[in-house]
């Protein structure tokens, strides 16, 4: 059983697995961060990342099928992967759902603006200041999500979105950040990445 | 009505209540995103007990559901009402269906375990990982509670939820208290972990670098 996880079909697969759970969660906060912003650019991505989804799904079906047919690994095994890939596509869906809301041309209700403010993980956009002790390095080397709590969903630079970025991505001063996390820590995150060091302490 | 009363039994006796349409969708907001953690948590840990609470989740989310579809419907007196209050039931359809997304997912938990020994190995490179902690005696954690620590601000992990005594707590809140021998789901990234556990086991002191 422990040889099967090093075959290469089998790391194909979990690696696109591992690539649906991920965006599957991206494209959830973006649908929500969507629905907070009232903003259906971002909302436009949640539709572009299912489109990737779907080429996604397609692949994992494809190679859980093979590789049962093929003799690596049972038709349960198969099937343990099939019911992981087909749920993150449901949550997928349910992203794109929510940001439908947004993409219609029918001025949204308050209440759905209202109820996401007061919900415990809060999203929020920030500028990157010339300043800022963020500015020229990479989200590894700051280790924005253990130091801040913030987690970025997506990095705006000369008008356009990059989303879900990795570790290896730069931040730029002058960047537009758009973060989720506990509503406490966004006040303290937006003073220190504007490099306002003092009012980080408060 | 008695056949939808037939059918969906649980809503047996659900009244309408006048709650806030934006309590509930916050509800219903936190709830969807706390559920796809917790089923991802019962499939690593291959907790029974865990997948039981996504499906009691997935539960109170179809009540809700169902409360603000009544408000609703009391709500609307125009077509521009209805077009807008069209758009909140979409959201809260969209957490239900995500819940049940989670709930399809601990299913997996059904099939024999021989078949699935590779999930914890495969969820172990997500961008965001979920852990065990435990909370040593001379750890600074214990005697703590949540809003004090600022856990997630300070390291970035989310605890999602809390074994105690062989009890589980989830979604633990501000005013939860800290306690030795607690073991902790967690979930963030892989530095936040090392320093939520070297706290835990009172290696490093809660607060300092």
């Amino acid at each position: 059983m422990m040889t099967e996880q090093k075959d290469k079909s089998s790391v194909d697969l979990f690696e696109h697995i591992l690539e649906m759970k991920d965006t599957s969660e991206l494209m959830v906060n973006l649908a929500y961060s969507s629905l907070l912003y009232h903003n259906k650019e971002i909302a436009h991505e949640v539709l572009v990342l299912e489109e990737a989804m779907d080429e996604l799904h397609k692949r994992v079906k494809r190679e859980a099928l093979k590789n049962a047919a093929c003799g690596q690994g049972s038709i349960d095994r198969a099937m343990v992967l099939l019911q992981i890939a087909d749920s993150t596509e449901a949550i997928a869906d349910g992203a794109v759902e929510i940001a439908d809301v947004v993409l219609r041309d029918i001025e949204p209700h308050p209440v759905l603006h209202l109820s996401m403010m007061e919900s415990d993980t809060m999203m929020a956009t920030a500028i990157v200041s010339n300043n800022s002790p963020f500015a020229g390095k990479t989200i590894g080397e700051l280790k924005v999500a253990s130091e801040t709590g913030m987690w970025i969903l997506a990095i705006k630079r000369g008008g356009r979105w990059t989303y879900g970025p990795d570790e290896f991505a730069t931040i730029n001063a002058g960047d537009l950040l758009l973060v989720k996390g506990p509503s406490d820590a966004i006040e303290p995150f937006k003073c220190f990445i504007s490099g306002n060091e003092e009012a980080e302490e408060s | 009505m008695r056949m939808a009363t037939r059918r969906r039994p649980r809503f047996e006796g659900i009244e309408y209540e006048p709650k806030s349409v934006k309590e509930m969708l916050t509800d219903m907001k936190d709830t969807s995103e706390l559920v796809i953690d917790l089923a991802y948590a019962a499939i690593i840990f291959d907790s029974v007990e865990m997948a039981e609470e996504v499906e009691a989740l997935e539960e109170r989310l179809d009540k809700l559901l169902y409360h603000i579809r009544l408000n609703a419907m009391l709500a609307a007196r125009t077509v521009k009402d209805a077009e807008q209050l069209a758009g909140i039931l979409q959201v809260a359809n969209a957490a239900e269906n995500i819940s049940n997304a989670a709930g399809d997912l601990v299913k997996i938990l059904d099939t024999d375990i021989r078949h699935r020994p590779f999930l914890p190995f495969l969820l172990a490179d997500a961008d965001e990982k979920t852990r065990l902690v435990t909370v040593a005696s001379e750890s600074s954690l214990a005697g703590k509670n949540l809003e004090s620590l600022n856990v997630e601000q300070d390291s970035g992990m989310r605890i999602i939820a809390v074994k105690r005594r062989g009890r589980w707590f989830y979604d633990p809140q501000d005013d939860f208290v800290l306690a030795s021998g607690d073991i902790l789901v967690a979930i963030g990234v892989e530095d936040g972990y090392q320093y939520l556990k070297d706290c835990a086991e009172g290696k490093k002191k809660w607060g300092e670098p």
